[in-house]
Formats: structure tokens, sequence, C-alpha cells
């Protein structure tokens, strides 16, 4: 049973509960929820099928839908009544009414049809205009992280373990901030390093680093569905992309305000048109899955373009928000205070914006391409235009003489000739502009006005929307006063295109938003702690979890607004905390209170990314290319530009790419030195399976994906046994102990620091030792970089 | 998995994994039961994560996909009125625009439809050897789809959803009802000699099910990936490095005693290992008498059919050691000419067609004959499906016809299945889905029963909904069902 299901009949239930000792039947409880639920959808304002509306009872009256006292003469009874093995003509969609919901109509018209003076009937929704997460944050000034966390584990009698040893502590957090595991020697400095603040240094080292980018910027495209290819039928890769990826991670390296990172996702052309570097932010609204096959189908073409906006819609909503306003293209939500109109404001909101590369320079390389190619194009078109004032001439004699042309004209043609062919060679010559897949953003297509799509299709326009900020959280009523109606917005109709992206960006990021602050917030401890406070990330609605810790939730959301959206203080906030320090040790009884942890008495062990098990093999085995390779004798990378981001560039790729009328991806049997960069720069098409990043989980790109998932599965095994990258890095892992030590037993040492960043014990060293003089250390570094140990943090 | 576990599971939803002490399950205050969630971690590498709703007609399915959409009116139902009308404009519609754009007029099926079996089902003389399985099938000649595009189709066909990152039917029922055997995956697609169907590998993509959920891609022509051992280590050295790692790793778990993923992994090393047994013997055809050879068509010398009729053939083995979902294809994505790979017969309808239905024809024929006589069909459901029709007119100009969203033919047989049934049908053209118009939804929710599950409790939650196969659709098709 689906949910709205089950929540209907709990209620029902309910009602039938209270109804039951008087026998009488109470219309605001018993009957509107049933006719709101079931019939306002199609009946009300705005889509007011058959011309029925039942806001209000005026039709119900005046068309005899309804006459009080007499169910059997009442249309509505005998629309939502069908004899035995019939279906009753109402509802036209969905299941017919139970039959002690129809009874309890009827015994309502018998009893008068009474229906409270003012009273409109509104379609509920679980979730209020007064959820939890719209409301202001509210925080004690004094409190602290520590302290939030073990008041809850108080009131559950449990407690925080202990401080973890130097070897767990450096490795979870390098893990943790650069997605990489610690070398041999920053263990011995750090394990070693006699200062108080040796641990605050070692997060500073580690915030520091341009790999934190890498790593940090990895999550946050995961959040906003990066990927490179268009996905659908075609799914063509898309090559120009990549700055998008880079400008990511530099501005996460940077510590750039993530309220400014969301404005320049949503507008920043709009916000500086001239300065590629924020201009590249809003290829954010393109790096979606888009359907583009030609479709001359008008009806059909319609929707695609409205999946297409919709994709948008969605993709903003629950990255940024934490909602699903999509839940509302077709009706209200079911569950959040999110109006149909809303949805529909959004769609306003990108309607102009249109996937495709377009040229990415700021105003003076476009001025000096400009003056460069100027001259050749105005010299091409004088010379076009003397040869084909000769061609004319020489026709107009054609008629007159039989040689119309003179030598010396054919001289001079032959001349010009030349010359055009030699100046179109100099124009040829000027390197294009690059080119980068920013979208674009089409005020014509974004001209009002918008209307609402009834049951979401584009064939059957509603109510004209006005493009303005979510009203749950914009206006006011009696209960409730949303903390953030002083900065609501409400455009005009004729308000541009890049204005409307504009208001929304600026609501998204105001400081007085709590939702964005606190969705925010949540996934920085998500990604620490490997479950947020809200273990849905992307949904704070009714649908999602409530918060473990909501004091915690609006402290942290806090902090970030008074940090100005900088990530890296709040990094440094949480995993200073001794919640963050505590060690991972089990504790049964703990368990047997709280198995999943969300209290927080141990720090919850982790099994490394997708990413991150390739990036350590690469470390281990010391063939990791921190440069960037760019393939520049390959002409399918259409931009080759230098990128600001070293190692950056365009995207490596695991796959054999094809192409015919569609794309196909084949995975390689062979990794090639050009793979051997972190996986952040491979080139992420759609739906296009590669080995041991799918099999760890590595999301396909189609949605945001806010949390991963965790999977064991055997064939994680083949192919981390089998693959012939297992065997390179196993063999390069080899070459490089042998040349570190002459020695079996220190090349296991080494080997065991690298990759699990302890020693050895004794048993251990011998079974390893053993090993290796039975089989060689290759097949030891196979076995090593199959082990466990090495994804698994604690 | 034991009986302990699925029935705490049952108890708790998958979400709520032992939250015992009092105050902390408001923590997680929303309706979390039996919902599926990306926090079940569950590690079981072969029970199912959800509990049966009721009794199963069904254990496993074979779904058999021809993609390019496949003609109704050319293949499955009969249209006499196209033969009286030939060439006449098709009333109402004289001015229809579709896909590729402007249509002519109406054109009769180039073969003659013949009755066949007690049921007397008029089906193609493309299909001789079809015809003989016509009152074993339920037809459902009324379905109808969101899209008229080929890739979109093909997920909507196979996931309820016309967008990419939705877990294909396979998945849904891996997550299910698990493996029923854990040498080999549970769900496994076979795409065609010829390639991928349109929209590739989101046909069979977990979506957003947990990887383990996802389907092994296998053909006779495409080995599982990354199965062999490599020819560069020999056995004896592979046999040692996986004790040697095993050590390793019980080591690691036994130290961690709390942590079951460890041990799950400890046990997917192993797993892996009896794959790597499994699967070559499951792929290997030889072992089949000639006779069924034969009755296949694996030798014939129209390489593409006997292609895929290996393919059938590996299909009905890996059935008959425990597969839950296997997805066969015959044909492929859309190549630059329409109709040559797979059944869009845009342009030359019936130059396309005398290509495809003797590739599909025999070999599908014998599969379902062999799954008769092993009794495999007592408990196997087999669906064949494409992602929508083709129109009743030619396309402009051309001897083809133009993609038909609102009007095509999928079919069931076997486990649970009404046979000799043709449930719905389309206006007298072909057109339209008219009598009792149906749904891939309608179509899942009625898999789904006949595997035991109520379509709208199966779910899984995933940004802000608890997601179904039949998204929030779906009546069962109870005309059909035994």
């Amino acid at each position: 049973m689906n949910q709205s299901l089950l929540w209907c009949f709990v209620s029902l239930a309910l009602v039938l509960g209270n109804a039951f000792p008087t026998l009488a039947v109470d219309f605001e409880n018993d009957v509107a929820p049933i006719l709101a639920e079931h019939c306002l959808r199609c009946h009300r304002p705005g889509n007011a099928k058959g011309d029925l509306s039942l806001e209000t009872d005026q039709q119900l009256r005046d068309s005899e839908f309804v006459i009080g006292g007499d169910a059997d003469s009442s249309h509505l009874v005998s629309l939502i009544t069908a004899a035995e093995g019939e279906t009753p003509e109402m509802p036209a969609e969905g299941k017919p009414l139970s039959s002690q919901q129809v009874k309890l109509i009827r015994d309502w018209v018998n009893e008068g049809a009474s229906w409270p003076d003012g009273f409109r009937l509104q379609q509920r929704t679980k979730a209020d205009a007064d959820w939890w997460a719209f409301q202001p944050l509210r925080v004690d000034p004094d409190t602290s992280l520590d302290e939030l966390i073990d008041r809850r584990l108080g009131e559950t009698d449990l407690s925080r373990n202990p401080t973890a040893d130097r070897h767990q502590l450096i490795r979870r957090v390098t893990f943790d901030l650069i997605g990489l595991p610690p070398t041999p020697e920053e263990i011995d400095a750090f394990v070693n390093d006699p200062a108080p603040d040796a641990y605050e240094h070692l997060i500073d080292r580690l915030l520091a680093s341009p790999h934190y980018g890498e790593r940090w910027g990895r999550h946050w495209l995961d959040v906003i569905r990066f990927g490179e290819s268009n996905g659908f039928e075609r799914n063509v890769l898309i090559n120009n992309l990549w700055p998008f990826r880079d400008y990511v991670i530099r501005s996460l390296n940077e510590d750039k305000p993530f309220n400014q990172l969301i404005r320049e996702h949503l507008a920043g052309d709009v916000l500086e048109p001239n300065e590629p570097d924020v201009v590249i932010g809003s290829a954010f609204l393109v790096a979606g899955p888009y359907d583009d096959v030609g479709n001359q189908d008008a009806v059909q073409a319609a929707q695609i373009r409205a999946n297409t906006i919709d994709e948008m819609i969605r993709s903003s909503s629950e990255a940024f928000l934490g909602l699903t306003i999509g839940c509302a293209r077709c009706h209200d939500h079911k569950f959040d205070p999110i109006k149909q109109d809303d949805y529909y404001s959004l769609y306003s909101t990108f309607a102009g914006t249109v996937h495709g590369d377009e040229v990415w320079a700021t105003p003076s390389e476009r001025q000096a391409h400009h003056d460069k190619s100027q001259p050749l194009h105005q010299q091409v078109a004088s010379l076009e235009k003397q040869l084909r004032d000769l061609d004319d001439a020489i026709k107009q004699r054609e008629s007159e003489s039989a040689n119309p042309i003179t030598d010396q004209e054919s001289k001079q043609r032959d001349e010009w000739k030349k010359q055009l062919d030699q100046v179109r060679q100099q124009l040829s010559q000027i390197p294009a502009l690059p080119r980068a897949w920013l979208g674009r953003h089409d005020a014509n297509r974004a001209k009002g006005p918008f209307h609402v799509f009834l049951g979401g299709s584009p064939q059957k326009p509603g109510e004209i929307v006005t493009t303005q900020s979510l009203v749950a959280m914009s206006t006011s009523d009696d209960q409730h006063e949303p903390s953030c109606a002083s900065i609501a917005y409400s455009l005009s109709g004729d308000a541009s295109e890049s204005e409307r992206r504009l208001a929304f960006a600026n609501w998204v990021t105001d400081s007085q938003n709590p939702l964005t602050l606190r969705v925010l917030a949540n996934r920085l401890w998500h990604y620490h702690f490997g479950t947020g406070i809200v273990a849905t990330p992307s949904d704070f609605g009714y649908m999602g979890e409530r918060p473990s810790h909501p004091e915690l939730l609006d402290f942290l959301a806090t902090q970030l607004r008074d940090h100005g959206w900088r990530i890296k203080p709040m990094h440094k906030l949480i995993m200073m905390s001794q919640t963050y320090r505590q060690s991972a040790s089990f504790n049964a009884d703990a368990a047997a209170m709280d198995a999943d942890d969300r209290l927080l008495w141990r720090f919850p062990p982790q099994r490394l990314s997708a990413e991150a098990i390739r990036d350590s093999m690469l470390q281990l085995s010391g063939v990791w290319r921190r440069e960037s390779i760019l393939p520049r004798d390959d002409t399918s990378v259409s931009l080759q530009t230098e990128s600001a981001v070293p190692s950056g560039g365009p995207g490596f790729r695991l796959y054999q790419f094809m192409q015919d009328n569609v794309c196909t991806y084949v995975p390689l049997d062979q990794h090639g030195p050009e793979t051997y960069r972190r996986a952040v720069y491979h080139q992420n098409a759609r739906a296009s399976v590669v080995d041991l990043m799918t099999d760890f989980d590595q999301p396909d790109c189609a949605f945001g994906t806010p949390r991963r998932s965790e999977t064991t599965t055997p064939l994680q095994a083949l192919t981390m046994l089998n693959h012939s990258f297992t065997l390179d890095m196993s063999q390069a892992m080899a070459t490089r102990l042998a040349k570190a030590s002459d020695q079996v037993s220190d090349q296991v040492d080494l080997a065991y620091r690298g990759a699990f960043s302890r020693k050895p014990d004794d048993e251990e060293r011998a079974d390893c030792v053993s090993f290796i003089e039975q089989h060689g250390l290759a097949a030891f570094c196979r076995a090593l970089l199959n082990a466990s140990e090495l994804i698994y943090v604690q | 998995m034991n009986l302990q576990s699925h029935a705490r599971r049952q108890f708790l939803g998958n979400v709520v994994s032992g939250l015992a002490g009092i105050g902390l399950l408001d923590l997680l205050g929303s309706p979390a039961a039996n919902r599926g969630f990306a926090a079940d971690l569950g590690n079981e590498s072969a029970g199912g994560q959800v509990l049966p709703h009721h009794a199963a007609k069904a254990k496993r399915v074979l779904q058999i996909f021809c993609p390019g959409a496949a003609s109704h009116m050319d293949l499955w139902e009969h249209k006499p009125m196209l033969e009286k009308m030939n060439g006449q404009p098709m009333p109402g519609e004289e001015n229809l625009v579709s896909f590729q754009g402007k249509n002519g007029n109406l054109m009769q099926s180039p073969w003659p439809f013949k009755p066949s079996g007690q049921s007397g089902k008029a089906i193609s003389t493309m299909l001789p050897h079809m015809a003989t399985h016509v009152d074993d099938i339920a037809f459902i000649h009324s379905m109808h789809s969101k899209t008229n595009t080929h890739g979109p189709g093909c997920i909507f066909m196979n996931t309820g959803h016309d967008s990419e990152g939705f877990p294909g039917a396979g998945s849904w029922v891996s997550y299910a009802l698990g493996s029923e055997n854990e040498n080999l995956p549970a769900y496994v697609a076979i795409p065609d000699i010829r390639g991928e169907p349109p929209n590739g590998k989101a046909n069979w993509s977990n979506g957003f099910l947990p990887a383990k959920y996802q389907a092994i891609t296998l053909s006779d022509q495409l080995p599982i990936r990354n199965l062999a051992r490599p020819e560069s280590i020999d056995a004896a050295t592979d046999q040692d490095t996986r004790q040697f790692l095993q050590r390793m790793n019980r080591r690691f778990a036994a130290s961690n005693p709390a942590e079951s993923e460890l041990q799950a992994r400890v046990d997917a090393y192993s797993l892996a290992a009896r794959m790597q047994l499994s699967a070559p013997e499951v792929s290997g055809l030889e072992s089949e008498s000639g006779e069924t050879h034969r009755l296949y068509g694996t030798g014939d010398s129209n390489e593409l059919k006997a292609a895929y009729a290996r393919n059938c053939l590996l299909a009905r083995r890996l059935l008959e050691r425990g597969v839950r979902y296997v997805n066969l294809y015959c044909a492929s994505r859309a190549s630059g000419v329409d109709g040559l790979l797979n059944w869009d017969a845009h342009k030359t309808l019936k130059a396309d067609y005398e290509r495809h239905c003797p590739v599909f024809d025999q070999p599908t024929a014998a599969l379902l004959t062999d799954l008769k006589r092993t009794g495999l069909l007592d408990d196997t459901l087999v669906l064949w499906t494409t992602e929508f029709g083709r129109m009743p007119t030619h396309q402009e100009g051309t001897v083809g016809r133009d993609h038909n969203p609102d009007g095509f033919t999928c079919w069931m047989m076997g486990a649970g299945v009404k046979g000799g049934v043709s449930y719905g049908a389309t206006d007298e053209f072909g057109r339209r889905a008219e009598q009792n118009p149906t749904t891939v939804w309608d179509f899942y929710a009625t898999v789904l029963h006949l595997l035991g599950y109520d379509h709208e409790k199966l779910t899984w939650y995933h940004n802000g909904l608890d997601r179904r196969l039949t998204d929030v659709h779906g009546n069962l098709i109870k005309a059909i069902v035994a």
C-alpha cells in the first residue's frame, strides 16, 4: 500500500472512531477530507472539470449535485455509487471510494448537508507551512557541538567513546578531507608530533591541500547530478563541460562562500557576464540529462521540452532547498506545502534555458579575436564582391559576344581568387574562441505569461502563474509567521528571464532562508559521519527523515551563516569536536539501544567510495599522475584550454566511446597510463557501466545522489581480482616496494603502513613473508589491494 | 539469510535496524515501516528483501524484448479493415504528423494473418513457429505508451519511467525475491549480437537501488566481465592468493566482530569463486543435445538467427539454474539506417521484417517449447515486450510505418497466465488502444502480482518518494490471470 493510501485509511479510521459515539456526521472532520483527497484535484478553481468546483458548496447546491436531506436525489451520491461489480463514475481517476466513505457522504447529505459558512475545501498536506524545516534557525548561543551530542546520548544513558588513537585519526581525517590514505611519512610525522595542537595542524594541512577540492568537489558533483553525456537515446558525450567540474574543484579549494557558489550555479551568466570563471558556474543548469532526439510530433515535442525544464526544477530544488518541488508538477504536493503554482513559478524561471555550448571567453579575448578576424572578414567580403561584380559584367556580355571575357579580366579573376584563398587560409588559422557547455538563455522562449499545466500536460494550460518565492515560506497567516517573509519576491509578468533566475538565486541563498543553510550544514555532517542529522539530505519534507538532533542542525546552520557560508571553517569545527575524534570501537550495550549509531556513541566506520578506492590504488602503486594529461592529438576533445586546476582539463575515459546514430560505451579491458588520474577527472557518461566505479556504487548521474549506497557484491571481488587494472597496480606497487627495500619483512611493513596506516603484527608479517617467498611481491600486492582493511575506515 | 533476521526486518522495516531505546523511535518519526532505503546496507548475498504479500504463481521471469517498436498490426493484432481500406486516407486523421513527419494513407500488412491453435488466434504468417504457441499466450492488444521516442520508450517499458535513473523490473524483482541460486546473479540481461537496445544500459540499470541488484550482462557472444582468471596468473598462484587474501580478510573481520559488512565481504569473495565455476558451466551450450540445437536453430546459416538462437538457449539454461530475471533482447539500437538493426521499420517495412521475423520466430518458439517440455514454464512467467507500436498508415513517400505510442501489443505466457486469451484491442485500424487501454504500469502490476507482490507495497525511498516500479499507477489485469 502506498503511503498516501495508508494515511488515508489511518485518518479514515480516526474519523470513524470519532464519529461513532453520536452517529452524526461531522462535515469538517469526516466528509471534507474525503472530498479533498478524492475529488478536489479535478474540481477546483483553475481546474473545474465538468464546470464543477468543490472549493465551496455553492456550485454543489446550484447544480443540485447535493440536495440537503435527500441523498437519493443528489447527483453527487449517484456518481460515487455503483451497482455490485461495477465501477462508479467518479472519481474518474484513482480507486472508487470505500463503502464507508460513500456511507459517510450519504449520511451527511441526509442529515442536511451542512457546510460551515466560509468554509473552503483545501487539499491538506501532511506538512504545513509550520513544518519544522521552514522555521527560523533556533540557537542557544552558549552551546557546543559536543554538548548537543552528549545531551541526546545522556537521555538514553549512553556516552561517547574515548578518543581514537593517532594512527586511526590520521587515516580517518586524510580519507575524509582528501580521499586518499596518509603516506607512511605523514603518519610518522603526526604520530610523533609532540605539539599539543598536532591534530589541529593536521586538519589545517589537509584543508589547504589541493586534493581537498577533488574530494569534496566530487561530493558536490553527486548532489548536483553532474554528468558528461546527454543521456536518453543518443547519450552523446559532452566534451566541453569539464571546465564546470574544474570550477567546482577550484571553488572548494578557494573556500568560495557557498551562497555565492549556488548563486553562480543559478545565474552566474547574469551576475558577471564578462567573467568566464563565474559564467561557467551556470553550466549547472545544463549539466543534467536531456532528450535531444528530433520529434516532429508537436505534442510530444512540447512534452519533451517540459521534461527538460522539469529536470532543472528537480535538480535545483533538491540540491539547494532539500525540497522535492518536482512532485508538484501534476498536482499540489501530496505531503509538503508546495503548490503546483510553486512548481510553475520555477518553470517560468528556467523556461529560457537551453542545453548546448557557447563561446566561453573574456571580453578582451573576444575583442582580440574580433580584431584579428574582422579585417580578414572584410577582405573576404570585398574580394567576393569584386568577383561577383566581374562575373555579372561578363554574364551581361555573354549574349552579345562569343568571347565575353578579356584576358586581363581572366587574369584579374584568378588573382582575386588566389587572394581569397589566402585570406580564408589566414582566417582558418586564427584559433576559434573556446566554447564550453554553458547552455543558452533565450529571452524569447521565456516570455510569459506562463500557465500551470493541468495534470502536468503542456496541452492543458491552467491559470497564469506568478514568478515568486515559495508560497509557504513567503506568506503569513494566523498560525504562522514565516521566517523569511521579508525576503519573499514576486515578479511582474514582464520580468526578464535573467531577472527571474537572479531573484530565485538571491532568495535561495539569502542568509534569512533557513532551509538552504540547514540543507547545506546537514550535507557536511552527512559526509563526515556517513549519515546526516537528516538522513535524507535532499528531502527535508514530510517523506524525508526527521532530524536526529534538531538543535545541532540549527547550531551548525547558524555557524555556517556566521562563517559567511564558507565550509572550511565548518569542517574544522566538526573535526575538532570530540564527537568526531572518538574511536569507532563497538559497544554491545550501546548497540542494543541504538544499533544504527544515530546518537553517535562511536565514530561510524565507513567504506571508501569508488573514487577513493581507485585513487588509493594509484597512490599505493606510485603511478598516480597529478598533472593534467591533455590528449592534445585527440580531436574528440573540442575544448583544449588550460585549466585553472592543475590536474584538471578534459576527463579520461575508462570506456571506449562509439558513436553512430546513437552512442555505445564499452568498458575498457586495459587502463593505460593516461587513466592514472584521480577518479573525479573521469568523464562520467550517463548509463555507462564502468567496472570498479559502478561495482562500488558510483551512482549513475541521471539524478542528484545525496547519499550513496554501500553494497557488497561478488562482482566487486571479480573486478578487483581479475581486471587488468588491479594487476597493473599490483605490479607497479611491487616494483616500488622492491625499490624501497630488499628485505621482505621491510617490504611487508611498508605495504601495510601505506595501505592500512599501521604495521603488521608478528603473525601477519610471518604470513605475508612466507606468501611472498612462495609467490612473489606482485601476488602479495594483488591480495593487499583486495583487502577489506584497505577500503574500511574507522 | 535466516528466518529470524527476515522476521525482524519485516517487523521494523528496513530502516530501523534494532533501535530499542525508549524515545528513540521518534528520531525517525516518519512513516518508515517497510520502506526500502539507502541506509539498508543489508549484506545478505542471496535472500530477498521483501516478504511476498500473497502466494506467488511465478518464481522467475523471462522477458523477451524486441526493440525498435515492433509493429502490432504486422505481427500480432490482425486488422482486416486495413486490407479493406488499403490506400485510403485514415478517417479523422487525414493530416497526421507523427515522430518523423507526415503520414500517407492506410497501408495493409504485407503478409496475411492465419488462425492457429484451438483458440483460432490469427497472427502473421511471418511467424509460423510462434503460431504453435498462441493457445498458451495472453495477448494484450491495448498497450499504450507516454512517449513516441525509442530510448525513453524502452526504459519506460523496462522501468515504468520514461526518464533515466530508475531501476529495471529485473532489479525490482531481485530486490524483492533475491537469488534462487547463490552461485549465479539474480538478474541477467542478454543483449543482442547487434548491440545494446536504445538507451543502452539504462534498460537494465539498478537505478537508485543498491548495486547488488544490478543486472549482469551476459550473452553467448559476451562473457561476464572479469569472470576469468587473468592469463598471466597461473591457477596455483591464483588459488593461494585467494586463500591468503581470505586469511587477511577473516583476521580483520575477526578483530571487528560487530561489523557485519566485513564478514559479508569474506562471503562475497567465496561467492565470486563459486560464480567462476558456475557461470562457464551455464554458458556451455555444447553440452546440449543435437536435437535441442536443431530445435533452436543455433547452427542456422543466418548468422543473426544462429546468434539469437544461442542466446535463447542460454536464457533457458539460466532460468533452469535459478536466475530470477532474464532480459533477452532480439535486435538492438537504431543505426543510421532505419529498421536495419531493429524493428524500426520507417521506410521499408516488408524488407525489414523479412529480415527480423526469421531471426526471431524459430528460436523464440523453441525456447517456449523447451520451457514447456522441461516443466519450467509451470513457475516461469514469460513476457514479450516492445516499446510502442507503429502507425496504420505508411509514412509519406515510403512503404514503412512511423512510431505509434497510442496502441501496441505485448503478451504474457506461463505461470499464472491464462492461455489463448486476447485482452483489449486497438480501434479497427490499429491506431489507438480502444478496448481496455492498458499501461506499462498495469502490465507490471500484473507481473508483480504473479510473483506474489502487491505493486503498491514494493517500494524504495528515493528523493522524496517511496518509489515503485509502477510509479503511482497500475491496476492488475485480472482478465489474463489464471
